[in-house]
């Protein structure tokens, strides 16, 4: 969702294209000054959108033929629709064509048969907005219910928005693809299977870090060696940080993990596990289990200073206000109570593990 | 569909865009929620604020399409504030989102907003 999908990317080369070529076609246009601006504005982005989708046909042509077909149509019926802004029916067709390319695009993705990514959801708040520019009454305009067409707008733009941001955001959550997991995070490329070296290598891993964090099961030691809380201890559980380490960047060191894991139980903190940082965002540490110890980057959080709390980026990449989008470098999580759901160094403990330490 | 030469579109375009904004953070505010059940106190008050923001921006935007001076004055200078910390999020290092969906909400959008409600001739028709 928050990356353009490489089949795609002409897509946006197509719309980029179209926009200055958009924009200079209606200077020619011979009824340009009969129309409003309004009219004009959501001419030029019906040509953008159409232009994206004929872009996208060479690549969907072998595989997607039905697809590519409906691309046609509608890339052609948007630049058509586009030029001739001065007939009679020019609203009604254009409402027509923008919801249901939009629903379409909202079924397509819903159903499975296209991965949300920032082309179609970039190329449905373009639709959405030339929707509202077509739609809306000017104070010149003599129109026979001009509250029909702001209660239009009032309703059609939420809707299709709020309706195109929960699918998306369902649809990615739900089937995220092989390398992203745990709410977007990017997953390390490694082999599918691991190889009977790496297994051996990831339980030496295991049993060192294990042995090494041992005395941290007491908090107080954690905070003497130079670790905090690095947000709310009213949550399940708190990643302690240790700022020197993360400063140092020690690479997958079982003495100097540059993280703790606490579960917050009702007799204080109790260890989970640690967690290996790299220093730079985008480089990945060494994998020498392979699949079994895969490092993930979070992408896309909303970080907010105010008690160091988190949420998610929505699919129009905003953002709680206070808070600001930021991606955390990529982190290796080792948990040295039992994990069953997910095994020693999976990428987050299962929460029945943290509520059952809390009922001991 | 005619209109006279005197007349202008640019802040009914305005409005759409300061709608869709709205929407925008409206959702941003919604999104900031769940996480409340999850023990984020905090982003309670920010989904809150967001709530808020949304409202204020929705009303600017009806402020515009009535053609008030104050909503002019409000939203470009809302726009504006908006940009820089959209410049500063897209300039820091810190791994944010730079994809098309962000340039154009966060970047795109609020430059052409200023750009609508700039200028002599558009802040003559404002009353």
């Amino acid at each position: 969702m928050y990356s353009v999908s490489a089949e795609h990317a002409i897509g946006l080369v197509g719309g980029l294209i179209a926009l200055p070529l958009a924009i200079i076609g209606l200077r020619f246009h011979p009824r340009r000054r009969s129309a409003p601006g309004t009219v004009q504005a959501a001419a030029v982005l019906m040509v953008v959108t159409g232009a994206v989708h004929l872009a996208l046909i060479p690549h969907h042509l072998a595989t997607q033929p039905v697809t590519s077909a409906l691309f046609l149509l509608n890339g052609v019926a948007f630049i058509v629709l586009a030029a001739s802004f001065t007939w009679r029916w020019w609203r009604v067709a254009s409402c027509g064509l923008l919801i249901a390319t939009v629903l379409g695009y909202l079924f397509y993705v819903g159903v499975g048969l296209e991965g949300p990514d920032q082309v179609g959801i970039a190329t449905k708040l373009v639709e959405v907005v030339a929707l509202g520019l077509v739609l809306v009454p000017l104070r010149a305009e003599r129109v026979a219910h001009p509250k029909w067409r702001h209660a239009a707008i009032g309703v059609a733009t939420p809707l299709l928005i709020v309706m195109t941001g929960a699918t998306v955001w369902i649809v990615d959550l739900a089937r995220p693809d092989a390398r992203h997991v745990h709410a977007g995070a990017l997953l390390q490329a490694t082999n599918t299977i691991p190889t009977p070296a790496q297994v051996d290598a990831a339980n030496r891993l295991y049993a060192e870090t294990k042995a090494a964090i041992a005395p941290y099961q007491d908090w107080h030691l954690a905070w003497a060696a130079g670790y905090r809380p690095g947000g709310s201890t009213s949550l399940p559980s708190t990643h302690w940080m240790n700022q020197g380490y993360v400063n140092a960047g020690y690479v997958m060191d079982p003495y100097r993990p540059q993280g703790l894991v606490y579960a917050n139980t009702h007799h204080g903190p109790m260890l989970l596990g640690a967690m290996f940082q790299m220093k730079g965002l985008n480089r990945f540490g060494p994998d020498p289990g392979g699949p079994m110890t895969a490092w993930h980057q979070h992408e896309n959080i909303c970080f907010t200073p105010f008690g160091f709390e988190f949420s998610l980026m929505t699919p129009f990449a905003t953002c709680p206000i206070g808070a600001i989008d930021i991606s955390a470098p990529p982190m290796l999580h080792v948990w040295i109570v039992d994990n069953p759901h997910g095994g020693p160094f999976a990428v987050d403990i299962d929460s029945s593990v943290v509520a059952a330490l809390d009922r001991t | 569909m005619r209109t006279t030469t005197a007349d202008t579109s640019r802040p009914e375009i305005a409005y759409v865009l300061l709608l869709a904004q709205a929407i925008f953070w409206m959702v941003a505010g919604l999104s900031a929620l769940p996480f409340v059940l999850g023990g984020e106190i905090h982003m309670l008050g920010l989904g809150l604020a967001t709530l808020l923001l949304a409202l204020v921006a929705c009303l600017v935007s009806i402020g515009i399409l009535w053609r008030r001076r104050w909503a002019r004055c409000v939203a470009i200078w809302f726009e504006a504030a908006c940009l820089v910390g959209s410049a500063l999020q897209l300039l820091l290092p810190i791994g944010a989102n730079h994809g098309p969906v962000g340039l154009l909400t966060n970047v795109a959008l609020p430059a052409a907003a200023i750009w609508l409600l700039w200028g002599r001739r558009t802040r003559a028709v404002f009353g």
